[in-house]
C-alpha cells in the first residue's frame, strides 16, 4: 500500500513534469509581472466546512459550519449590492462539500477572486485574534522549478487547460493551479488583513501561508481568512452574534474593494 | 509414463546432486572477492545504526518532540530518551509515540491522545510515510490553527531527529487522506516548517 502511494506520488511528479516540460515558453505573459490583474467580474466565497464536516466547535456549542456560512451570505449580500459583481457561493446550505469541488466551482465560473472563510480553533483556549492565509506549497528542489515556472506562465495555465478536461494529467495541473496566483493572492490576503485588523478590534495575527487543500486548486488570486477563534470562549460569543459577523464580512468586503481598484 | 518412473527411481540421486551444486554456489561465493563484499555490505546494511553515542543496542537515544504551550502558538521542544534501534524506523515510531503521549513539563500534545502510530516507513529517497490510527483525524475537532500544529508536530519531530527524513507524507489508518480537518492538505509531502518552533 505504501510502496504504491509513493510510486503514484513520483509518477505524478514525473508526469506533471514532463507535461510543463512541453509547453512552449513563447506566448502572452500574464498580468502577474506587472502587477495588474485581469478584470474581476465574478467573485466566488466559500464558506468553510459544511454537513457532516462541522469544523472546529465552541465551548458553547457553536459550529464552525454555521458561522461560516453566515459570514458568506452577509459577504455575497455586500458584493453583490454595492460593486455589481456576480458572486457564487460554493454551498448556500448546510451540506458536505468536497475541497476539490469547491475549487472547481470557482474555476468553472472563472472566479476573479476566491475567498474562503472559517473560524479558527487551536487546542489552547487561550489563542485568540484573526489572520488571513494564503497558500503555501511544499516545494521540493525538483517541483520549485516547475512552479517558477507556472508562476510567471499562469495565462498559458488558463488558456492551456480546459478544466472540463477528464484527463488525469489535466488534473494534476489544475490541483497546483493556485501556484500561479501566490503574489496576486498575498496582496489580497494584506489588503483584507487590514481591514479585519481595523473593523474587528481582534489580536492582529497577519498573514500567513499554509498548504491549504481548498486553495491548491483554485485558479484565480484566493484567500482563506480566519475571522477569529471559536475555540476561544470569548471570540466565540463574538463569533455567534449577527453584529461580529457583519464586521468580519463588511471588512472582507473593504479588502476586496482596495484590491480590486488597485489601491493601497 | 516411463519418465515419471525415471523420476522416482533417481530422487536419491537428485538429492546428492542438489547438495554438490549448493556446495560449488558456496565455493563461488567465498572465492570471490566481488560477490564477497556485496554480501558483507548487505549484511551491514542491516546492522542498527546508532549515529550519535555508538552505544549498544541498549543505550537509549535521546529525542527532541515538539508540543504546544498555553502561553503562545509556537511548538517548543521538549527531549526525551526513547530505546535505541533497532531501525530509524522503529525509533521514529517511538518518537512520535512519546509525542502522541504528552509533554513532562506541562506543555500540550497537539495530537489527540488516543492516536496510535500505527508504522512509520523511512524510503531510500528521504521520504518518510507515517501512518496513524483514525482517531488522529476522529479525536479532534480542528480548526485550522490545530491543525497545523498536529501536521508539523510530527513532520518535525521525524525531520529533526532522523537524518535520513528529508520529507513526510501522513496516512490514516494505511490510507491516503485529503486532510485530518478539512484544512491542510495531507495528499503532497511536507517538508519541516520551523517557523512554528518557537526560540
Amino acid at each position: 500500500m505504501k510502496t504504491r502511494s509513493i510510486i503514484r506520488t513520483a509518477s505524478t511528479a514525473a508526469l506533471a513534469a514532463v507535461l510543463l516540460a512541453s509547453f512552449a515558453p513563447a506566448g502572452a505573459r500574464a498580468g502577474q509581472t506587472t502587477g495588474q490583474v485581469p478584470r474581476i467580474q465574478t467573485v466566488v466565497i466559500d464558506p468553510g466546512h459544511g454537513g457532516l464536516e462541522a469544523g472546529a466547535k465552541g465551548k458553547f456549542g457553536n459550529l464552525e459550519k454555521d458561522i461560516t456560512l453566515a459570514v458568506s451570505l452577509k459577504l455575497k449580500t455586500l458584493i453583490e449590492r454595492n460593486m455589481g459583481l456576480a458572486v457564487f457561493l460554493t454551498r448556500d446550505r448546510d451540506v458536505d462539500v468536497s475541497n476539490e469541488n469547491r475549487a472547481s466551482i470557482a474555476n468553472n465560473h472563472k472566479a476573479g477572486l476566491f475567498i474562503s472563510i472559517h473560524a479558527n480553533g487551536a487546542v489552547q483556549r487561550k489563542a485568540a485574534g484573526s489572520e488571513t492565509f494564503f497558500l503555501s506549497v511544499n516545494a521540493t528542489d525538483e517541483e520549485t522549478r516547475r512552479l517558477a515556472y507556472l508562476e510567471n506562465n499562469s495565462s498559458e495555465l488558463q488558456t492551456r487547460i480546459d478544466p472540463s478536461s477528464a484527463d488525469d494529467l489535466m488534473m494534476i495541473l489544475w490541483d497546483m493551479a493556485q501556484t500561479a496566483y501566490i503574489k496576486q493572492s498575498s496582496r489580497l490576503a494584506e489588503l483584507v488583513q487590514a481591514e479585519l485588523d481595523a473593523m474587528l478590534g481582534t489580536r492582529n495575527r497577519g498573514i500567513k501561508q499554509a498548504p491549504f487543500k481548498v486553495l491548491t486548486g483554485v485558479a484565480c488570486p484566493a484567500i482563506l481568512v480566519e475571522a477569529a477563534f471559536i475555540s476561544n470562549p470569548d471570540e466565540e460569543q463574538k463569533l455567534a452574534s449577527d453584529a461580529f459577523q457583519s464586521r468580519v464580512a463588511e471588512a472582507i468586503y473593504r479588502g476586496l474593494v482596495r484590491f480590486i481598484r488597485g489601491t493601497e | 509414463m516411463a519418465d515419471k518412473k525415471k523420476v522416482v527411481i533417481s530422487r536419491p540421486a537428485l538429492v546428492l546432486g542438489g547438495l554438490a551444486l549448493v556446495l560449488i554456489v558456496l565455493a563461488i561465493i567465498f572465492f570471490t572477492g566481488g560477490t564477497g563484499e556485496k554480501v558483507k555490505h548487505f549484511l551491514d546494511a542491516n546492522v542498527p545504526k546508532s549515529p550519535e553515542s555508538g552505544g549498544g543496542e541498549a543505550a537509549p537515544k535521546t529525542v527532541t518532540l515538539f508540543f504546544l504551550a498555553d502561553g503562545d502558538d509556537l511548538l517548543h521542544k521538549e527531549t526525551r530518551d526513547i530505546a535505541a534501534g533497532p531501525t530509524e524506523a522503529e525509533e521514529a515510531e517511538r518518537a512520535l509515540a512519546e509525542l502522541i503521549k504528552g509533554s513532562e513539563k506541562g506543555f500540550v500534545s497537539p495530537l489527540p491522545p488516543q492516536t496510535k502510530v500505527r508504522q512509520v516507513f523511512i524510503g531510500s529517497d528521504g521520504l518518510a510515510t507515517v501512518d496513524l490510527s483514525r482517531e488522529v483525524a476522529e479525536g479532534f475537532a480542528y480548526g485550522s490553527t490545530a491543525e497545523l500544529a498536529a501536521v508539523y508536530a510530527v513532520v518535525d519531530t521525524l525531520v529533526f531527529n532522523f537524518r535520513p527524513v528529508k520529507r513526510v507524507v501522513i496516512l490514516v489508518e494505511g490510507v491516503e487522506k485529503e486532510t485530518l480537518g478539512g484544512h491542510v492538505d495531507l495528499t503532497r509531502a511536507f517538508l519541516p516548517d520551523y517557523s512554528l518552533v518557537a526560540r
